[in-house]
């Protein structure tokens, strides 16, 4: 964590209610660049909720979201995007019946030169052949980019989906439970893959219920819990039991 | 991450034999199956009635194929983007009368065959696309679910094309239009190879093109192709619009056939289309079908329909045919995806 640079990404005094329900209660954090901030708390916490704000799939109802110092108004996850903010939706991220390189560029994709890009006609072979050089150069190698999603494992899928992420942020990569459903090998992988982003210099938002990923890959720790920061401090303050109790309300803050 | 990945590749079922699942590959694949259909059904009613295979009956399949496939197509945009456009039948019918009242109109003010075609194409595929935005319009900002919302539109449209004839077919337009469904290339008369056309387009758009990559994109996991910064509500409309488009081109179709423009011309037609697509092997659930799928589908369906009229079987029988060959569909669909064949 670089303490003295500016914060790449901001949220001040964030709350979002939905009718009555209060899912988010004047949050503040800092993400800065080359950092990994663990985003964690209980079910219901509001992780999700923030994700979303983040994302710019919702917008708050109150406060203000800052890119680099200045103060942003995504009103769909587009903005956010074309801001260079990734984010890795838990579970449901890619579309199975398109092929690997298609989910990679999903939304972005590459048209033919000329009159047939005009047109709309696609890149294919030049999509196929980035894709699987993108996806190698982050570290994931897929059998063949041209293999639609729903043939591959779901390793390979999570991995598909974060090797995406990686590859199109400029700034910021919000995984929300990345680790989910994956074997202890290729959990560790994908922690690896973080510590490369964190390397080039992208904030990571890592949000998990897996709490030795999160001491394990983070610089730093905000716990939620009914909406509230609760605790916001470099991980090395936290161990294994101080964090679990901090989520679960049993060490008072 | 390599070493996650690649093993992957290696358990492939049946990789140790691989000649063998190239062979099962082929096999499996749906479009080279329908084709196996087809050839086997014009061997079958050839066999059963010498006349069948015939220029004269070739040209006649493919006058009841073109109206079915543009529907077809139409479905098939929609069936691949996780909805159902029940409205494409109505369709025809509405924008058949519309454009034959214009060129009634015309006629009798004296204009040119031509210029009346012309104009009573525009206005046709003016009504397709009137329709088809009001799909998207009930979808998007009503947030009907696309059954009710084209249930709705096939209602209105098929009731306003009632109100506005009394019920009676719409002639006087151009006297020898109907000259132009006149076989005179083998068995294609021009508007069939106006279609052959429009299915090349098709096959471009939905398999080539940016369009039909959202459209699959937003089937298999709308949530995904919003997340990916892709506008679904906007690539929805395009969607129905293009459906009542290639819906109108259908009644255009059928009114050049008949002469005039009939309100129940496309009755029930809907079906016909959801047939083609689903024994093409599109999937209703989204994100699945082709173009080749539907073309061969939309072709079998006729081929029967004919097929049975000439070997002397009461037509009735065409609708249990049919049903059998969905349930057959579905369920060969099915096996294939359990099996884990690629589509």
């Amino acid at each position: 964590m670089t303490s003295t640079s500016a914060p790449l990404y901001e949220v001040r005094n964030v709350s979002k209610q939905y009718g009555a329900v209060v899912a988010l209660d004047n949050v503040s954090m800092a993400l800065y660049p080359g950092e990994v901030v663990g985003l964690v708390g209980d079910n219901g916490a509001g992780k999700s909720t923030l994700v979303k704000c983040l994302s710019g799939a919702h917008q708050p109802t109150s406060g203000t979201v800052l890119l680099d110092g200045v103060e942003r108004h995504w009103k769909s996850p587009h903005d956010a995007i074309e801001a260079g903010i990734e984010t890795l939706y838990q579970d449901s991220g890619l579309a199975p019946h398109l092929s690997v390189s298609a989910n990679v560029f999903l939304g972005r994709e590459v048209l033919k030169p000329g009159i047939l890009g005009k047109l709309g006609f696609l890149a294919q072979k030049s999509m196929d052949a980035t894709a699987y050089a993108e996806l190698e150069r982050v570290g994931i190698a897929v059998p063949s980019s041209r293999r639609s999603v729903a043939q591959l494992s779901g390793g390979q899928r999570q991995a598909v989906a974060i090797g995406r992420a990686v590859t199109w942020a400029r700034k910021v990569i919000i995984l929300d439970e990345p680790t989910n459903h994956l074997g202890a090998r290729q959990a560790g992988e994908v922690l690896q893959v973080i510590r490369a982003a964190k390397a080039e210099g992208l904030g990571v938002i890592f949000i998990s219920h897996t709490l030795p990923h999160v001491l394990d890959v983070t610089d730093r720790v905000v716990v939620l819990r009914l909406g509230k920061v609760v605790r916001d401090a470099p991980t090395s303050e936290f161990s294994a039991d101080t964090l679990l109790g901090t989520i679960t309300g049993l060490i008072d803050t | 991450m390599s070493t996650t990945a690649t093993p992957g590749a290696t358990v492939e079922p049946g990789s140790k034999s691989h000649g063998r699942s190239r062979l099962l590959g082929i096999v499996s694949n749906q479009q080279v199956l329908l084709l196996i259909v087809w050839l086997a059904m014009i061997g079958l009613f050839t066999a059963l009635n010498r006349i069948f295979f015939s220029v004269d009956v070739a040209g006649n399949v493919l006058l009841d194929w073109g109206p079915v496939v543009l529907i077809a197509l139409a479905e098939t945009f929609v069936v691949v983007s996780g909805g159902i456009d029940l409205s494409v039948g109505a369709v025809i019918g509405l924008s058949g009368v519309v454009a034959a009242y214009v060129m009634q109109d015309m006629t009798t003010k004296g204009q040119g065959q031509w210029p009346t075609l012309l104009v009573g194409l525009v206005v046709a595929l003016a009504v397709g696309a009137i329709v088809g935005l009001t799909n998207a319009l009930l979808i998007n900002k009503a947030r009907l679910v696309p059954f009710i919302a084209t249930l709705a539109t096939l209602g209105a449209a098929g009731g306003l094309s009632i109100v506005l004839t009394g019920g009676s077919p719409i002639g006087g337009g151009p006297p020898n239009a109907i000259e132009l469904s006149v076989p005179w290339f083998g068995p294609f008369s021009t508007p069939v190879l106006i279609v052959v056309v429009i299915v090349v387009l098709c096959w471009l758009a939905l398999h080539k093109a940016r369009l039909g990559r959202y459209t699959y994109a937003i089937g298999s996991n709308s949530f995904a192709a919003r997340a990916a910064g892709i506008n679904v509500q906007r690539h929805l409309t395009k969607v129905y619009v293009l459906s009542g488009v290639l819906s109108s081109l259908a009644g255009m179709f059928l009114y050049l056939r008949l002469g005039s423009g009939a309100p129940t011309s496309g009755a029930g037609m809907e079906l016909d289309a959801i047939a083609a697509v689903v024994i093409g092997g599109a999937a209703l659930s989204g994100g699945v079908g082709k173009v080749t799928g539907t073309v061969l589908g939309a072709l079998i369906l006729t081929t029967v329909t004919s097929g049975l009229i000439i070997i002397g079987v009461a037509p009735n029988w065409k609708q249990v045919v049919v049903a059998v060959l969905i349930a057959v569909a579905v369920a060969v669909q099915g096996f294939r995806r359990n099996e884990g064949a690629s589509a």
